[in-house]
């Protein structure tokens, strides 16, 4: 009985605490999302909005610019999250090694991109590339071109910048979390194999990717919902261009909306997909991880 | 057990009243004599509102003025987010709004702006740039700087050549083109600068025919717009040509004709600040009209490319201040705009400034050439079209369409896939308008 009363209490005292955040988060993230939903079905400039059914939907499937972001924003889903992924494995087994030397040195500098601004980056890397930029002349000095390469006008490198970009911007940060994962790892695994006459890439393949498999399964899923919602990028490296070569759906849900005369519904339609995407590629990924449990 | 419960419940309001404190800093200074103004180009628009502040202290000293730069896209996203949501802390009195965009504010947000039909009169300004901030007989704004076209060339280059000052009067794409040719065999320079996600060179050339991405009615006009298929065949002539420096931001496009890269500059009057602040070449420039594209009976030798205009926000709190400032000095001083002939080569579009003594005078940096002379000139000729609300969303389609057929598409069949693109996306607008 006694007991009892206590849980009870505990109960209560434990909503008191949840309650602001819950409010903050049913306030500030699930009613907007409901109200952009209601949003979708709208149409009209500015805050003259009527409804008008599922014609934004429909309107998804004639828009070219909207298919392009999209196919860009896949592009770069399928092309740079599995190159990030195993640059950060290899990266982080390799520091893992104990023999290594400067290995705080090492990490530091791998991990220090992350904790630099998008957009400070972003710009950074635009002067990087520009047609006269440090790159091109470093690239020309070497023989390795003959002429500047156009980054950031041409439709290929511009696309090819990005992937670059955010392939230098996330390695470190997906590297902490599967050196960390190897932490945990025992050491006397790797000895047996060392035992057994495995080879490194053999211990790898079959002892750090296992291992590491819950944890690969976390930074993918992250990666994936990371580059749907990939922004600073597209506007600040490239501006989305040359002629919307690389603008991702994201960049496009804001010219929609601060580029051109603001068109919330259409907008909010467009979100939605992004919505229904990290869903459904979530939801796969979350199965693939579980299969051989 | 009380205790523990005051604890509880002590934490869990400083949590929310914590909260509640960050969102309580914005200081509403609304004094009554302050007005502030946003506008962007530091080089250009900002030095016009600082000496109209100047001007207007010595008429009202009463009223502080503050002047804010932003670029224009920020003044753009910043307009949309606060205006679609009604929320006007923070927005200013008085903002630079450019000509392409006004439609679409005033469509969408008519209520927001002060008419200034009891400050200003349509007839004081040139007619193209009226067209587009007169709504129903009412206009809400007052025009600013004209955006008549010219091509900024080097005249050092072209006689190079062989080629002299009087070939490049009467232009016409063709014969630029060929001019470019030359000057990038003998010297290795490129004719202009393009930006593979800028398509403005074909918007003049529009322009220059008298027609646009729409119709008088605002409606999609481009599957069967003999002009923009005209615009697209000169540009990819222009590209074919290999005379061609791609730049992709305005750093960049200023950056080439400053340092020599590009021999020639071909967009609105207000670029000349920019064109001039490189010292060294000094004398070696001239102006000429925009060129026209033969082929098309309609195309003349002028057009225009840019230009904006100063809008009142009433609902911001100063609206009569607002006013007054706008009054005593862009929609009316001539003394003013004489003062910015000189300081930053402004063509004024009200009709009265034609008389400033300023305008009639050679400028050293263009080898003596009365520029502002021309300027007035082709500005009479531009030819009015109706810009619409959505030119930036449909130039943002054609530069993908453009970009295809350069690639080889066919030019028909990819217009025709835009033009259904663009419907789709109009059409709302179309009906919201009438």
């Amino acid at each position: 009985m006694n007991k009892k009363k206590v849980m009870e209490s505990f109960n209560r005292q434990a909503w008191i605490f949840i309650i602001p955040s819950m409010l903050l988060i049913i306030s500030f993230v699930f009613y907007p999302m409901i109200q952009a939903f209601i949003t979708s079905f709208q149409t009209g400039t500015g805050t003259n909005l009527s409804v008008n059914g599922i014609d934004n939907y429909k309107r998804l499937l004639t828009d070219t610019t909207f298919r392009k972001a999209l196919f860009n924003t896949l592009l770069y889903l399928f092309v740079q999250v599995p190159i990030m992924i195993i640059l950060a494995l290899v990266i982080s087994s390799m520091l893992n090694n104990k023999k290594l030397k400067f290995k705080g040195f090492y990490r530091t500098a791998i991990f220090l991109p992350c904790v630099t601004s998008l957009v400070a980056y972003s710009i950074i890397f635009k002067s990087l590339f520009a047609a006269d930029g440090f790159v091109n002349a470093i690239l020309m000095k070497v023989h390795l071109i003959s002429e500047p390469i156009s980054w950031i006008t041409d439709p290929v490198w511009a696309k090819i910048l990005i992937i670059v970009a955010i392939t230098w911007r996330w390695v470190g940060y997906n590297m902490v979390f599967y050196l960390s994962g190897l932490q945990s790892v025992d050491d006397a695994v790797y000895e047996a194999a060392d035992i057994d006459g495995a080879s490194a890439f053999r211990k790898f393949k079959s002892i750090t990717l296992p291992m590491l498999r819950p944890i690969i399964i976390f930074t993918t899923i992250n990666s994936t919902i990371g580059t749907l919602q990939l922004f600073d990028e597209s506007k600040n490296i490239t501006g989305g261009g040359p002629a919307n070569a690389t603008i991702t759906i994201s960049h496009y849900i804001y010219n929609l909306l601060f580029k051109y005369s603001p068109d919330f519904g259409y907008a909010a339609a467009v979100s939605y997909v992004i919505v229904i995407m990290i869903v459904v590629l979530s939801f796969i990924q979350m199965k693939a991880g579980d299969k051989n449990d | 057990m009380r205790i523990k419960k005051l604890i509880v419940f002590l934490l869990a309001g400083i949590t929310i009243l914590s909260l509640a404190a960050c969102s309580d800093t914005g200081d509403n200074n609304n004094s009554s004599d302050k007005i502030t103004i946003w506008a962007w180009d530091e080089s250009f628009n900002i030095k016009a509102v600082n000496k109209a502040a100047e001007v207007y202290a010595e008429i009202n000293p009463d009223v502080e003025v503050e002047v804010v730069t932003m670029a224009q896209n920020d003044i753009v996203a910043m307009l949309n987010i606060s205006l679609s949501s009604g929320a006007y802390d923070g927005l200013p009195d008085i903002v630079l709004i450019e000509d392409y965009r006004v439609q679409g504010y005033l469509t969408a947000y008519q209520n927001d702006f002060s008419v200034m039909t009891d400050i200003a009169s349509a007839d004081d300004f040139a007619e193209y740039k009226t067209g587009v901030n007169v709504i129903d007989g009412k206009m809400y704004g007052i025009p600013f700087d004209s955006g008549v076209a010219a091509v900024f060339y080097r005249l050092d280059l072209v006689e190079e050549t062989g080629y002299a000052q009087a070939d490049m009067e009467d232009l016409t794409w063709d014969k630029y083109i060929e001019i470019g040719k030359a000057i990038k065999e003998k010297t290795g320079t490129d004719l202009l600068t393009l930006d593979p996600s800028e398509i403005g060179q074909i918007r003049m050339m529009l322009q220059s025919a008298g027609a646009w991405y729409t119709d008088e009615d605002g409606n999609a006009d481009i599957a069967d717009n003999q002009a923009l298929k005209d615009a697209i065949t000169t540009y990819k002539k222009l590209i074919d040509a290999g005379i061609v420096k791609k730049v992709s931001d305005w750093n960049q496009f200023v950056g080439a004709f400053n340092s020599g890269e590009a021999a020639s500059v071909p967009t609105g009057c207000w670029i000349s600040p920019s064109v001039t602040s490189a010292d060294d070449q000094s004398g070696k420039w001239a102006v000429a009209p925009f060129p026209r594209m033969a082929e098309n009976p309609d195309s003349i030798n002028a057009t225009s490319f840019g230009g904006s205009g100063w809008y009142v926000l009433k609902n911001v709190g100063n609206e009569e201040v607002a006013k007054d400032f706008l009054k005593e000095t862009f929609a009316s001083n001539v003394d003013l705009m004489n003062q910015l002939v000189e300081e930053i080569n402004l063509v004024s579009t009200l009709t009265a400034a034609g008389e400033a003594e300023n305008y009639s005078k050679g400028v050293e940096f263009y080898g003596g050439q009365e520029i502002f002379k021309d300027f007035a000139a082709w500005t009479e000729e531009v030819t009015p079209v109706n810009y619409g609300k959505d030119t930036y969303y449909i130039e943002d389609m054609m530069t993908e369409a453009v970009q295809r057929i350069l690639n080889g598409a066919d030019m028909d069949k990819t217009l025709s896939d835009c033009q259904t693109q663009v419907e789709a996306a109009v059409a709302k607008g179309g009906r919201k308008s009438k």
